[in-house]
């Protein structure tokens, strides 16, 4: 099995172009779309917490909420009121923000309206109060999602007290961010950037290099050896997935030097998931090499792989930006995982044990497509 | 010490089925609604050079496949070295020359040989052994070093053989294994063959030259996919009343009388 793998580096190492690909390529990305990339966000995941108890009959938090309905930005999963204060609402909705499963918890306290009201009549006297506070708990992991969230609650508040009653906001938004307090849009997209270099170079050696093996013989000599189908597969899995840790690294080194992006958790997590990922993308590329007749044919599937997983796996959008009829299929890309993993463990810090679903979804994807490879080299026996 | 019967048990039992290199019961092959072989039984000896000959898409190749245990028969059976065909136990002692050069291209000569000595995890200081004299064999000591995608294509043929035989096997296949080769090294090549066979090896090979099948102990002789006569090239050219293998081979296939 080794004799495989130093067999598929030494290939390498021949071909300097294939070098410089695998290093430029993903430098070259990360450049190209850390300087320009920007874009839409829509329906990302709140919860809120209304204890507003109202103010003369007034009840200013509805007025907000009703406003923020309207609009699509954001996506109200679960909504609190004072009724529900023995689950502690407020309390639960931070456990979930840590968790991932949602952007932002927005809090209305129970005097929201009341000091809102108190604030606007100080200020028509003119006299300086302090305004009523909306809490917001941000996971701030994509800057762009807490960016959004934030200019969301700020527009809504306008357009409530502005536009609509012509006065002056007595409101103003207090954040506490849970995750990524300095995490700027490049510290979002390199553990993306990162996930899709990996099985781009992957899918491309592992296509290319199968769809050789079959046409120049070497497969047919290597079945007639004593070497075993599992051995094939598993050298090459070896020799890819270390070249895709060599990119990963690449890009981790490229992004701390050149954009300087934190690094919250251990890096050596993230590269675990590159090269599992490399390996289960191995096992696609060669799946799909029977298919191929010749390199060229091989490069035909480059975008049937690649563009779902750009557009669907959260690389540059997070999944909730994602319209909601494709949402499904961003669940049946690996990268989507892996991308997922990598993000947590970068920026939010998270540990081995938080990550393990995604962990978990990527070793099954390896296993399943190297045992589908095996078993499709088995020797016609 | 062996006495005579023991001698003579020995010659019987060699006839036995699991003592031929190569024996195939009814073997057949259909890609779809392609017959590449039909109903195919051949009985090859240890130690003999069969040359098996006929045109373009006449089932040789198809054959050697199905022995070597990369293609799986349709129907039929084979045995290779006494173990039914694929096989696994006896599977280092066989060596396999593919027609496509089947060697990596973005390997030099001496890592392809490595590549393959490591397969069969061969001793470092026989593999070192191995190699100068299967480079001296095929003349390429000088160009081992050079990518194989820069060597012509006569040289990758040449290395491709080498990386055949470099584990000693008892068993070869070699399809085409001269093909644009030079007269020269043909000469040398079946010198080497010849010397194979003196050690007790069997080589079964193709060829399209019919001064090679001249020179080969069994002749079989394939046309659409069935083995249409087999013998020593003296019997098939003496039962055709021809003077060639080329005649010989016509007179076979049915069109001329003989």
């Amino acid at each position: 099995m080794l004799a495989v793998t130093k067999k598929n580096l030494r290939s390498l190492k021949h071909d300097r172009r294939t070098i410089a690909f695998i290093i430029v390529v993903p430098l070259l990305m990360i450049a190209l779309f850390g300087y320009t990339f920007g874009g839409d966000i829509e329906n990302l995941s709140v919860n809120v917490v209304n204890f507003d108890s109202g103010f003369n009959n007034s009840y200013i938090a509805d007025w907000i909420l009703e406003e923020i309905s309207d609009r699509e930005a954001l996506n109200v999963l679960e909504m609190y009121g004072p009724e529900d204060a023995d689950l502690q609402p407020s309390e639960l909705s931070l456990e979930k923000v840590k968790n991932g499963e949602i952007w932002a918890a927005i809090i209305f306290e129970n005097n929201f309206s009341r000091d809102a009201i108190l604030a606007l009549e100080s200020m028509r006297e003119g006299e300086f109060t302090l305004p009523s506070s909306i809490i917001v708990h941000l996971d701030s992991t994509n800057p762009n999602v807490a960016s959004t969230v934030a200019n969301e609650l700020q527009r809504t508040i306008q357009n409530v007290f502005v536009s609509q009653l012509g006065l002056i906001s007595p409101v103003v938004v207090t954040t506490d961010i849970v995750y990524g307090g300095d995490a700027e849009f490049i510290d979002f997209f390199a553990p993306g950037v990162m996930g899709l270099a990996a099985m781009m170079v992957t899918f491309m050696l592992s296509i290319i290099s199968f769809v050789q093996e079959r046409r120049n013989g070497t497969l047919d000599r290597l079945l007639s050896s004593p070497i075993t189908e599992g051995e094939i597969v598993g050298g090459y899995a070896l020799a890819f997935g270390l070249v895709g840790l060599m990119q990963a690294t690449v890009i981790i080194v490229a992004a701390v030097l050149l954009f300087q992006i934190q690094i919250v958790g251990n890096p050596m997590l993230a590269l675990l998931i590159i090269f599992l990922l490399g390996m289960g993308t191995l096992g696609i590329g060669f799946l799909l090499s029977s298919l191929a007749r010749n390199e060229f044919q091989a490069m035909q599937f480059m975008p049937l792989i690649i563009f779902p997983s750009i557009l669907l796996a959260g690389v540059f959008w997070p999944i909730e930006a994602i319209p909601e009829i494709l949402r499904p299929l961003s669940y049946f890309i690996p990268l989507t995982y892996a991308v997922e993993g990598c993000r947590s463990v970068m920026i939010r810090g998270w540990g081995i044990e938080e990550i393990s679903f995604e962990i978990s979804i990527l070793i099954i994807f390896a296993a399943v497509m190297l045992i589908l490879s095996i078993y499709a080299l088995k020797r016609r026996g | 010490m062996m006495t005579e019967i023991e001698k003579v048990k020995r010659i019987v039992s060699a006839s036995k089925s699991s003592d031929y290199a190569i024996s195939t019961h009814q073997l057949a092959k259909k890609f779809d609604d392609l017959v590449a072989v039909s109903d195919l039984n051949l009985k090859i000896n240890r130690g003999v050079l069969y040359g098996l000959i006929g045109p373009n898409g006449s089932g040789k190749t198809t054959t050697i496949r199905m022995l070597v245990g990369i293609l799986k028969a349709t129907s039929g059976s084979a045995m290779v070295l006494g173990e039914k065909v694929p096989i696994a136990k006896n599977i280092a002692k066989i060596g396999y020359m593919p027609q496509e050069t089947g060697i990596y291209s973005d390997l030099s000569a001496h890592e392809n040989l490595e590549l393959f000595s490591e397969l069969y995890t061969m001793d470092k200081r026989i593999f070192n052994r191995r190699e100068k004299e299967l480079l001296e064999m095929i003349d390429l000591e000088e160009r081992k070093n050079s990518l194989v995608s820069q060597l012509s294509g006569g040289m990758k043929h040449r290395v491709s053989l080498a990386c055949a035989l470099i584990h000693d096997p008892e068993l070869v296949f070699l399809d085409e294994p001269t093909v644009g080769i030079d007269p020269e090294l043909r000469a040398g090549f079946w010198k080497y063959f010849i010397g194979l066979k003196s050690k007790g090896k069997t080589i079964i090979l193709t060829t399209h030259y019919m001064d090679e099948a001249q020179r080969c102990d069994i002749v079989g002789m394939m046309r659409a996919g069935e083995l249409i006569a087999e013998g020593s090239p003296k019997k098939l050219m003496e039962v055709t009343s021809t003077d060639n293998l080329e005649d010989a081979f016509l007179a076979y296939s049915g069109e001329v009388e003989y």
